[in-house]
């Protein structure tokens, strides 16, 4: 034991009983510490950039933000143990991306497995980010759920939710997203054509090499000059729509 | 309205074959030397045309007379006076366009019409139309056990449904697996507790399984089952939960469908008490007034709260439910402020009867 290297470990779960197993199952391992403890999606995501722990043992169904929430704005990947009760559509995808997860209640064998296993990679720490579960979780975040429903943007400290109604444009700027809501821009790391495939395709349409628009937010489409568009907004902002956006928007419309 | 009326289609390609009738029809007069062409086709297309109509309305003399309804005295005499009636019509159109054709248009009648005719036409009315009559019955009849049918099978989807839905109600997964989880981690210390909640969990389960049978059940019986519900949620999470119950006796004995309250209250601390940091307390209030129960059920919301997936379903379950049982007459509407969620439901007074 004594040879092992000490783990830090995040216990992350909204309700005290739950967590408090955890901790309790973690006592008869003297190279786990447990650094800190979240009650919602948020501190958790505070806590992860704060303590940067070992391990976490993460809730999916949690106030504020869901575990995949937590994971994508953190942008951690190895070393999650997820927890669940009951979550039909999670445990499927756990199962696909052979991700380790312990089912509520979970016997105290089960837990020591997991955390075996969880040891076994940290061990092997400079091979952690590219180990199989580490990219099983990467595959879980980038497409969790049927499509997005709010988008997270994380700036400095504070944590912004934007339901996907709201949203009435989106631009590449080199390696962001410029999303525009109610007048105020905010920049998030990602591709477009990653937040493309996310998004509703009937509500959401990629008019652009670099713009994707909110349908509801489309007033009407102008004709600046011979084949060239332009989307104008409910906002007045306006946006150019190439040859085959256009295409896409006559279908649609 | 009748089929064919109802659908253009059906009523072109129903006018076409009376047209090709009427030309049959025309044929025939010339043949027999009735008539010139004109007059023969003048005479026969005007007279398919207020016929192919004429004989239509029998499906509303069948209608008149469900087949589980007749008595045939009546249905006989009904059938027999619209056929001889129709026969009468059949012999004045004819008469009526003779008339046109032989003092206004051309001065000479379009066919001849010999009073052996005149029988004629009275007697091919009548059968026409009593024909029609009969193929009428029959494809009522089969529109008939067409729709029983449709309606059996909707009844067993309705009826499949609504028990899934007990079943969920029942036994949510998630509420039993989280549970049992907070008794896992109770025995390690706190054994007493983690037996309490055992009992609990098995009073709600146990009361739930017995009332779900039931078509009504007492507000009174409904409040027991959730205050075992909210005993259990209260463990799980904590000093986060309250609950303040204000039944008056009166609004207890009053019946409803079992399974309304707790998932009020379930959706309560689900999408309210969970999401505010610091908790807060869920405020029921029942009571009885001019003839209505009326149940609210008042929780805090995080203001900030952007709705994940599957909120409202609870609610939207138990609107449906009382939408079968009670139509019109339950009233249920919820609202939500920036802080608060308020859920109110009214409901006709029913007491138990010799309770």
């Amino acid at each position: 034991m004594t040879s092992l290297p000490r783990l830090r470990a995040l216990v992350v779960d909204d309700e005290d009983l739950a967590r408090h197993l955890i901790r309790e199952y973690l006592q008869g391992h003297a190279d786990v510490e447990v650094v800190g403890e979240c009650e919602n999606g948020l501190d958790a995501v505070k806590q992860i950039g704060a303590l940067n722990p070992d391990l976490v043992f993460l809730d999916i169904q949690m106030p504020r933000l869901t575990g995949l929430e937590v994971l994508e704005l953190t942008g951690r990947r190895a070393g999650v143990i997820f927890t669940t009760a009951y979550d039909e559509h999670a445990i499927k995808a756990f199962e696909l991306h052979a991700v380790d997860y312990l089912l509520k209640p979970f016997s105290k064998a089960r837990f020591d497995d997991a955390l075996a296993r969880a040891r076994t990679l940290h061990a092997s720490a400079a091979a952690s980010a590219a180990s199989a579960p580490a990219q099983g979780v990467e595959a879980l975040v980038a497409r969790r759920g049927a499509t997005l429903e709010r988008i997270l943007i994380r700036d400095r400290e504070q944590v912004h939710v934007i339901p996907v109604e709201q949203v009435e444009c989106i631009e590449a700027q080199g390696d962001y997203l410029a999303i525009e809501v109610d007048g105020k821009c905010h920049l998030k790391p990602q591709r477009i054509s990653e937040i493309e495939e996310q998004l509703d395709p009937t509500r959401f349409l990629r008019v652009h090499r670099s713009f994707i628009i909110n349908l509801a937010h489309l007033q009407a489409i102008e004709r600046p000059g011979p084949d060239r568009h332009a989307a104008r907004l409910r906002s007045g902002k306006r946006v150019p729509i190439s040859r085959s956006g256009y295409e896409k928007l006559r279908e649609l419309v | 309205m009748h089929p064919f009326l109802a659908d253009p289609r059906k009523l072109l390609v129903y006018e076409l074959a009376w047209l090709v009738a009427g030309v049959g029809f025309a044929t025939l007069l010339r043949l027999n030397d009735q008539a010139d062409w004109v007059g023969a086709l003048c005479f026969t297309l005007p007279l398919a045309l207020v016929w192919s109509f004429d004989v239509l309305s029998a499906y509303y003399v069948c209608r008149s007379q469900p087949y589980r309804q007749r008595r045939w005295p009546v249905t006989l005499s009904l059938f027999g006076g619209a056929s001889l009636l129709s026969g009468l019509v059949f012999l004045g159109a004819g008469e009526t366009l003779n008339y046109i054709g032989g003092d206004i248009v051309r001065g000479q009648a379009f066919v001849t019409m010999p009073s052996a005719a005149w029988v004629m036409y009275f007697l091919g009315g009548s059968a026409l139309y009593l024909l029609s009559l009969l193929a009428h019955d029959v494809l009522i009849a089969f529109e008939t056990v067409q729709e029983a049918a449709r309606r059996e099978a909707e009844s067993r989807v309705l009826a499949r449904d609504a028990e899934l839905q007990m079943l969920r109600t029942q036994i949510n997964p998630h509420f039993l697996f989280n549970s049992l989880n907070s008794i896992s981690a109770l025995t390690g210390f706190d054994p007493a507790a983690a037996r309490e909640m055992t009992v609990d969990l098995a009073q709600f389960f146990r009361r739930t399984l017995a009332l779900a049978e039931r078509e009504r059940i007492t507000l009174g019986e409904e409040v027991t089952l959730s205050e075992h519900f909210l005993a259990i949620e209260k463990r799980r999470f904590g000093k986060k939960l309250n609950a303040e119950l204000r039944i008056s006796p009166e609004a207890a004995q009053c019946l409803l469908p079992p399974m309304t309250l707790q998932p009020m209250l379930e959706n309560a601390i689900k999408h309210g008490i969970r999401q505010v940091d610091g908790g807060g307390t869920i405020e029921v209030d029942a009571l009885v007034r001019d003839g209505w129960l009326h149940i609210a059920v008042v929780n805090p919301v995080a203001r900030d709260d952007t709705p994940a997936s599957g909120h409202g379903v609870g609610l939207k379950n138990i609107r449906e439910r009382l939408a079968v049982l009670y139509g019109q007459r339950a009233r249920i509407a919820w609202q939500r402020s920036d802080t608060r969620f308020t859920i109110e439901i009214n409901l006709p007074v029913d007491k138990e009867t010799g309770a």
